[in-house]
């Protein structure tokens, strides 16, 4: 392929990918390495204009002064305490407990605590540790493959449950690809509007409780069959020791709590970045009342806090200069004429678009993938399908569903951390039913779009409206993440 | 994440880690400034948007020195190679040639603009609440640091006793 000014972005992808795995540097310091390579490429065969490139230090600053921005922080602080803290243990046994009689207790309160805390959790890894320090001590003696397979099945609940980080900032992603679709010809808006985060939240909503749910039966019957082979079936179990009535009061004032402000997003009392505020002050406030951190303990948690923010707006810094080069070459339009020119049906060929972005999902995280693949491919999907609420839910459940195939799921790397020497053979056969709910449900709202628009606010007039230019979209961002007077 | 890396040994390192652990506090005030917004705004009606670009300053203040305490930590994330010094030594002149030209060049093209925001002491444009322009220095103060530690870590040297990572 010949560097011309369609296809630069093309060879800036493939740079990055052979440099991020042959060299192991920082993916972000390879973004703006890349990034600066190709511009100054660029530059010297007339394929971009100099001063274009001065927009970077405007889009990092749009960055810094980004609403929604300010809840990554607050996330990985309430995944830090909540890694240090009993709130998820006090939780995990309770559930477990509540759950004692349908013979697959802690397998059901590993997915219980999954929903509950996920939303309120830094991301897919924050959540493995967490549901690893849980799960695996209680489980993996007994079923290190089925222990593990869960591990990794509720570690990305919060792919999916809103209002998690990875929602809010795949909802600004798509409010972006449906603004870029929107300005491309051949596409109706039919009596959509430009989706909002907000809307992303109520798209995903049923789709990841019928994950869930068929989850549960999935969890539910691995934890019987095991039962019915060990030696310790169900009724010669031990029984679960009894639960404090401190730590169940525990359990219940955190899951009403949690309850409370997912609710009080959902309701649109609150704003994400509120509610994981307030999460994230309650947690404190309960810390120093219970003492339970010392300072070497507060240290680590707002050190750990930092370097893990820090990482995530690093790879977002790198993303925003990578993809403006990106852009600077036509790539982006090459990408939507390939999908326009496409002899396939737009379905088909949304659906070979889809299993590009699983590909990639396989070896990125769910970062990475919002920062630097989904902003290249959305819009184009938004164009196949002509659903920007279908393609969102779409892109969600397939990064959920790559982190999950061994060996190289983001997901299973990090549950597989807890059962060193697992064959890969047992562990493909404890994940398998899981994915195969993720394919079912995949299925189910490729198939019926309707689906996804249950919970749908209705749309307001301005649906007919004519398509947003750049500014009106950032006028729409900063007003849609701002607090109502 | 993967693992933290070899982290190079020595003095240059030293303030900027002083300067990541003081940031570090900053999550503190960012939570309950972001968290008062939501009852100044439903119970007292007043002052939510103080809060909101309070808050937001201080967000840009954070974001602006976690990426390097991200770097200074190795929590960044990366492929994960196994790293011997002598690879540690060539990643971290690597790390510098990537880093160096789009933090100079990002300097250069945003100096205009942080100047002019210092000099009319630049306003947030919805609500006209004073200290916009902290944002601005904030972008300045990432990039400095981001060169600042890039240009440390690689003449700092192989690892050593005197100056060891933090612990995670």
């Amino acid at each position: 392929m010949a560097i011309t000014a369609d296809s630069g972005g093309l060879w800036m992808l493939l740079a990055l990918a052979v440099l991020v795995v042959g060299t192991g540097l920082p993916v972000w310091a390879l973004l703006v390495g890349v990034a600066s390579a190709a511009a100054a490429l660029g530059l010297a065969l007339g394929a971009m204009a100099a001063p274009v490139l001065s927009a970077v230090p405007q889009r990092l600053i749009g960055l810094l002064e980004h609403d929604l921005l300010q809840a990554l922080p607050l996330y990985v602080f309430v995944g830090m305490l909540l890694q240090r803290l009993s709130v998820a243990d006090a939780l995990f046994d309770a559930l477990a407990r509540l759950s004692a009689r349908t013979g697959a207790g802690p397998a059901l309160a590993a997915l219980g605590v999954g929903a509950l805390v996920a939303p309120m959790n830094g991301s897919v890894a924050s959540s493995a540790t967490l549901l690893g320090r849980l799960v695996a001590p209680r489980l993996g003696l007994r079923d290190a493959a089925g222990s593990t397979a869960l591990i990794s099945a509720a570690a990305t609940i919060g792919v999916v449950v809103p209002p998690s980080l990875v929602l809010i900032l795949l909802g600004d992603a798509m409010l972006r690809a449906h603004t870029e679709a929107s300005n491309l010809p051949g596409y109706l808006m039919a009596g959509q509007r430009i989706v909002s985060t907000r809307d992303v939240f109520n798209a995903a909503l049923l789709p990841a409780l019928a994950v869930l749910l068929m989850w549960a039966g999935v969890a539910c019957w691995r934890a019987r069959r095991v039962a019915a082979r060990s030696a310790d079936a169900r009724g010669q179990a031990p029984a679960a020791p009894p639960l404090p009535a401190r730590r169940m009061a525990l359990a219940a004032v955190s899951a009403a709590v949690l309850l409370t402000l997912l609710g009080a997003v959902f309701a649109g009392r609150m704003f994400a970045v509120e509610a994981a505020a307030t999460g994230a002050m309650l947690l404190v406030v309960a810390t120093l009342a219970l003492r339970a951190l010392d300072a070497a303990g507060w240290r680590a948690v707002l050190a750990d806090t930092l370097n893990l923010s820090g990482a995530l707006l690093a790879l977002l810094i790198g993303a925003t200069s990578f993809s403006l080069v990106f852009r600077l070459w036509g790539t982006d339009a090459w990408v939507i004429r390939l999908v326009l020119g496409s002899p396939l049906s737009p379905l088909a060929t949304a659906a070979l678009v889809l299993a590009a972005v699983a590909l990639c999902a396989w070896v990125l995280d769910a970062f990475e993938m919002i920062f630097v693949i989904i902003p290249i491919v959305a819009p184009a999907l938004v164009l196949g399908l002509g659903d920007a609420q279908q393609t969102a839910v779409l892109l969600l459940l397939v990064l959920q569903a790559s982190f999950l195939v061994p060996p190289m799921g983001y997901a299973v790397l990090l549950a597989r951390a807890h059962a060193p020497g697992l064959p890969l053979r047992a562990l493909a056969e404890a994940l398998w039913p899981y994915l195969a709910v993720q394919a079912l449900v995949m299925g189910l709202v490729f198939a019926w779009p309707a689906l996804v628009h249950r919970l749908d606010a209705a749309a307001p007039a301005a649906a007919a409206a004519p398509p947003a230019s750049a500014q009106d979209l950032d006028a729409q961002i900063k007003a849609m993440s701002r607090p109502r007077r | 994440m993967t693992p933290p890396p070899v982290q190079p040994a020595g003095t240059p390192l030293r303030p900027l880690r002083r300067l990541c652990a003081l940031a570090g506090v900053l999550a503190l005030p960012l939570a309950f400034l972001l968290f008062v917004q939501w009852p100044l705004r439903e119970l007292v009606q007043a002052h939510a948007r103080l809060a909101n670009d309070t808050g937001q300053i201080v967000f840009a203040l954070y974001a602006a020195v976690a990426v390097t305490a991200a770097t200074l930590s190795g929590s960044h994330l990366s492929a994960g190679h196994a790293r011997s010094g002598a690879v540690a030594g060539w990643r971290r002149w690597a790390l510098l040639a990537c880093v160096l030209p789009w933090a100079t060049f990002t300097l250069w093209a945003a100096w205009p603009g942080i100047a002019a925001a210092t000099l009319r002491l630049e306003r947030f444009g919805d609500t006209l609440t004073p200290g916009f322009f902290l944002i601005q220095w904030a972008l300045g103060l990432l990039l400095l640091l981001v060169l600042a530690a890039a240009l440390a870590m690689a003449l700092a040297g192989p690892p050593g006793r005197a100056d060891p990572a933090p612990p995670r």
